[in-house]
């Protein structure tokens, strides 16, 4: 089986939440040697190489986004994001709550990168459990000497502060998280400027996912060429893929990039007993399904994109033949209606207007006109919005229409089949 | 009871604590009113105030920010907070079931608590443990796999005060909901207040299109006029109603 545990190496088998634990195995090893040996660009340079990408939904090479700051004297931020919400998304709570002292450790060899002096964290508001369980592993790093002035006796310095939400997915976006974190609405900013220039405070601030700077730590380990070896041409290294759905053995599953779907699918266990594949949503509930024809793909971000999806944040939700693909696209545009901030009219009006359609399809009472409306509102919130939220309404929406159109047809009003479209609506409104 | 002062006082050296690990004050609105809402159970009005106060903002600066996060109340709740998710994937794997059980057994729906003070219901969205579904929370800490054997033992505890979480500090009495009114835009996962005075708030259709479809429809599909909507059908609603929509054809330039 292609599982590969490298952040997942000793979740389960041993507590990596004991610090004690954490350093036995070879823990802060790497930040200690690249706070006395390395320069901050000896550390970007080997992100840069390594190829690692964004893991938290767009992918964006890592190496790239630090090299956007400025040379200036302004004091510059990273801010580590830990607003794991995207629908079947699982990792970050898990790296979190079972290998904190990892997580930390990779924060602090990203703060460095950029020659930073100040971190954050923003740790979702549900994760209480997990923000104890970090705010605990930094006083032991702390205390350790591990960060504060003077680290190592190397003159750099370098504070971390833990930050907690208070719900709201938005927040998970990285300008609406810097609002947050300034003690604002979480509303996203409109870019550009983007935050390497101006961020937290105004200042030049990179934005990374949790497991995004973990891995900065075995790829100071065991080297750029050591990550960049594996996965395919432009999608490098390991991912931990969050697999729930109709799955036997749901969980999350590290493994390269560039796994077939099909194999995906095995290590999570396969479909239960005597179903068949429906379709799989690749990369969170922003992302449009793929179907059995795209199962021998490469699971990685390039061949996602082609199949006219996403590996997002590697939520890989798998659906079998019972599935309600009515009831699914509902529940993913009532989330998306849910949690829009409500600044840009087309994703705050659109949203709930297609939850209101879609709720009309759940209970058996669609318009014949219907599901044309559905495909001209989706794509008319495409593209127009602040952020990305508005854009994630339509793919999954669309993607189910498309291909499941006989589960739609049959949630249709019959009184409403024989009719024009403006009295089947004084029909419906019976 | 302790009146708030007392609080404030007390709370007053870990709020500047709080304060003083960013670069700027207001960073500290959330942890502040997560600090008083630990120990009143909400976000009061005098939390909001005082947070005001120490961040040097105005009160509804704070409010407005309070409001945008679903994890802040605003009034009180039950002892114990009970959030079950319905995000995709707890859905399929029968987060229904669950939650029909749970409006079934402690009579009350989303967003609302029971008389006794003692539970609050919420469905939430997708809280990052899909691995184990139905997921939910109680005050927070995460539950897995439920099933309705767990659920009633789980209930059975709360109402024992046996239960492994902790309750929730309740300085005042709940009302059966904690959604504010002009949220009620919270409850239905609508965003626009739309009109203030209408029965159904962000009904954009107006009087009679009470799904909105027909004004949907004039949004998106610009050939289909005003004009063409039954007239049978306004007559029979009532001649009032009729009467609104000519007013609104006319000014429309048909």
């Amino acid at each position: 089986m292609p599982v590969t545990k490298v952040l997942t190496a000793g979740i389960g088998e041993v507590d990596l939440r004991d610090f004690k634990v954490y350093r036995d195995r070879g823990g802060y090893k790497q930040w200690e040697r690249a706070v006395r040996e390395l320069q901050p660009a000896q550390v970007l340079e080997l992100a840069d190489r390594s190829g690692l990408r964004g893991r938290g939904g767009a992918g964006f090479p890592t190496g790239k986004k630090w090299s956007f700051l400025p040379n200036d004297s302004k004091p510059r931020y990273l801010v580590c994001n830990c607003d794991e919400a995207e629908p079947g998304t699982f990792k970050d709570h898990m790296l979190l709550e079972q290998a904190p002292h990892l997580v930390l450790e990779g924060i602090l060899l990203g703060a460095y990168g950029i020659a930073s002096h100040h971190a954050f964290i923003y740790i979702r508001g549900e994760f209480k459990r997990g923000f104890e369980i970090f705010s605990k592993a930094l006083d032991e790093a702390r205390a350790a000497g591990l960060l504060g002035k003077n680290i190592f006796g190397t003159g750099y310095d370098l504070e971390v502060t833990v930050h907690r939400g208070a719900g709201a997915y938005i927040c998970g976006e990285e300008t609406g998280l810097l609002n947050s974190l300034e003690g604002k609405r979480g509303e996203p900013r409109l870019k550009p400027p983007f935050p390497a220039i101006a961020g937290l405070y105004g200042m030049p601030t990179v934005v990374n996912n949790v497991e995004t700077l973990a891995y900065l730590v075995p790829i100071l380990e065991k080297g750029a060429e050591w990550f960049a070896a594996v996965g395919t041409e432009r999608s490098k290294g390991y991912k931990i893929i969050s697999i729930s759905g109709h799955v036997r053995k749901p969980g999350n599953y590290e493994v390269a990039l560039g796994t077939t779907v099909r194999e995906l699918i095995e290590i999570a266990g396969g479909l239960r007993e005597g179903r068949t594949l429906m379709a799989v949503q690749p990369g969170g509930g922003s992302s449009a399904c793929i179907f059995e024809e795209h199962l021998d793909w490469p699971y990685d971000y390039e061949s996602m994109a082609k199949a006219g999806s996403m590996l997002g944040s590697g939520a890989f939700v798998v659906f079998d033949d019972t599935t309600d693909f009515v009831k699914c696209a509902f529940n993913l545009v009532r989330f998306f209606a849910h949690e829009s901030c409500g600044q840009c009219t087309p994703c705050r009006e659109g949203g709930h207007w297609l939850e209101t359609v879609l709720h009309r399809f759940v209970e058996g009472r669609g318009l014949r006109s219907d599901l044309e409306m559905i495909r001209r509102v989706s794509s008319t919130i495409t593209g127009l919005n602040l952020c990305a939220l508005g854009d994630s309404i339509e793919p999954f929406l669309k993607s189910v229409i498309n291909r499941f159109p006989e589960q739609f047809e049959a949630r249709i009003d019959a009184r409403s089949l024989h009719q024009n479209g403006s009295t089947a609506m004084a029909a419906s409104a019976q | 009871m302790q009146s708030f002062e007392t609080l404030y006082e007390r709370l007053r050296p870990e709020c500047e604590r709080l304060i003083a690990q960013y670069e700027h004050p207001r960073s500290a609105l959330l942890p502040i009113v997560h600090l008083f809402q630990q120990h009143e159970g909400y976000a009061s009005r005098e939390a909001m105030r005082a947070t005001a106060e120490m961040l040097e903002l105005t009160p509804a600066v704070v409010e407005s920010t309070v409001s945008f996060y679903s994890l802040f109340f605003r009034k009180p709740v039950g002892r114990y907070v009970l959030q079950v998710c319905r995000g995709l994937s707890c859905t399929i794997n029968g987060a229904e079931e669950i939650m029909a059980y749970f409006r079934e057994k402690l009579g009350i729906g989303h967003l609302q608590t029971t008389a006794d003070g003692l539970f609050s219901y919420e469905e939430v969205e997708c809280l990052a443990a899909c691995d184990r579904p139905t997921c939910m929370q109680v005050n927070l800490e995460f539950f897995y796999d439920l099933t309705p054997a767990a659920i009633d033992e789980m209930i059975e505890a709360m109402r024992g005060g046996a239960f492994s979480v902790a309750p929730i500090a309740q300085t005042r009495p709940p009302e059966s909901t904690w959604a504010i009114k002009q949220d009620d835009q919270v409850a239905t996962g609508r965003k626009s207040p739309g009109a203030t005075d209408v029965a159904r708030p962000n009904n954009a259709g107006g009087l009679g299109d009470a799904s909105g479809v027909i004004m949907l429809d004039r949004f998106v599909n610009k050939e289909i006029a005003f004009s063409e909507r039954s007239n049978e059908r306004l007559v029979r609603d009532s001649r009032a109603v009729y009467d609104v929509l000519e007013d609104g054809e006319q000014h429309a330039g048909h």
